[in-house]
């Protein structure tokens, strides 16, 4: 897939993505001095009825990038117990938007973790995290 | 709407599919996350407003479970347009603030249930708190403050239950 002209430069997409993230992207991410930047360009398809960005889409787009703080920082994949959000600002249709994540600190299970998402004016939306330390053999099964 | 999709879904009695993007060239997040039906049930009672859909792969983590990004839009919209509807406001809320407990995980094929609970409504925020079920079984907790606009704003996306799609039925 061609690589829309407004990524900045370091950001490759993410491949592999299935599901949620599949129908919802592409995403893209920057390595940068072991801190994981995401980025992703928001089209008519992310959009509310205001014509700006679903405030579920940034939910999940800044969990994400949360999550894969977890896992940079710790080694662990992580689950999220509890995320707590505030909408700063709209996310604008065709604004190139950056989320990432900071483990501000952990125990042997949980991660809090701080994150934020924001457009190329102004913050957009705030969070600070819960995630959950997987044991690093176990996958994360489904119920039932 | 495909018929393919409703048999797809299987939608228990009295869910119609919510349909928001009535006169819009494009589809917006709501439609494209898929197929959302609400089912509205006498004033006053737990069923008053009840958001629904059926848990598919494109809905998704790669672990097979319903992900969370899935499940925080959806809680959204309960918030807004379910709490809402249950007070009688029909213009668009803007969300301020949500929290959310990721209380257990659901799968693909589950049939997902949201409900609202009005705690407060002041002149310009509506508090909220939301679950979403499969069967009796909380998978999500999330509490919501919405903005409620001055003057009519925007009524809530022109998104309508799909009563036609329901009489074909």
């Amino acid at each position: 897939m061609s690589i829309p002209s407004k990524v900045p430069p370091g950001f490759r997409e993410l491949t592999g993505a299935s599901g949620f993230a599949a129908a919802n992207g592409p995403w893209f991410e920057k390595i940068d001095g072991g801190r994981a930047i995401r980025g992703f360009l928001p089209g008519p398809q992310h959009a509310n009825a205001l014509g700006i960005v679903h405030g579920g889409m940034l939910a999940a787009f800044l969990d994400s990038a949360m999550g894969t703080a977890v896992f940079h920082t710790l080694n662990r994949r992580a689950v999220t117990l509890r995320l707590s959000l505030d909408y700063l600002g709209p996310g604008r249709l065709g604004d190139w938007l950056q989320a990432e994540g900071e483990v501000v600190g952990h125990d042997e299970h949980v991660a809090q973790v701080r994150g934020r998402l924001y457009g190329p004016r102004h913050e957009v939306l705030t969070g600070l995290g819960a995630f959950a330390l997987l044991s690093r053999q176990r996958t994360v099964m489904p119920r039932g | 709407m495909q018929p393919a999709q409703l048999l797809d879904d299987r939608p228990p009695d009295g869910f119609l599919r919510i349909d928001f993007d009535r006169d819009r060239p494009e589809t917006t997040f709501n439609s494209h996350i898929g197929t959302l039906y609400a089912k509205r049930g006498p004033k006053g009672t737990r069923d008053e407003f009840v958001l629904g859909f059926r848990v598919h792969q494109h809905m998704c983590n790669p672990a097979g479970g319903l992900h969370g990004g899935m499940m925080m839009t959806v809680a959204d919209l309960v918030g807004t347009m379910g709490g809402g509807t249950l007070v009688g406001l029909r213009k668009f809320l803007p969300t301020v603030s949500m929290t959310f407990d990721f209380v257990a995980p659901a799968k693909v094929g589950d049939w997902v249930e949201g409900r609202a609970e009005v705690v407060r409504q002041t002149r310009s925020l509506l508090f909220t708190n939301i679950y979403l079920t499969v069967g009796e079984e909380k998978f999500l907790r999330a509490s919501q403050i919405a903005k409620i606009p001055s003057g009519e704003g925007l009524a809530f996306g022109k998104a309508k239950l799909d009563r036609n799609a329901a009489a074909a039925r």
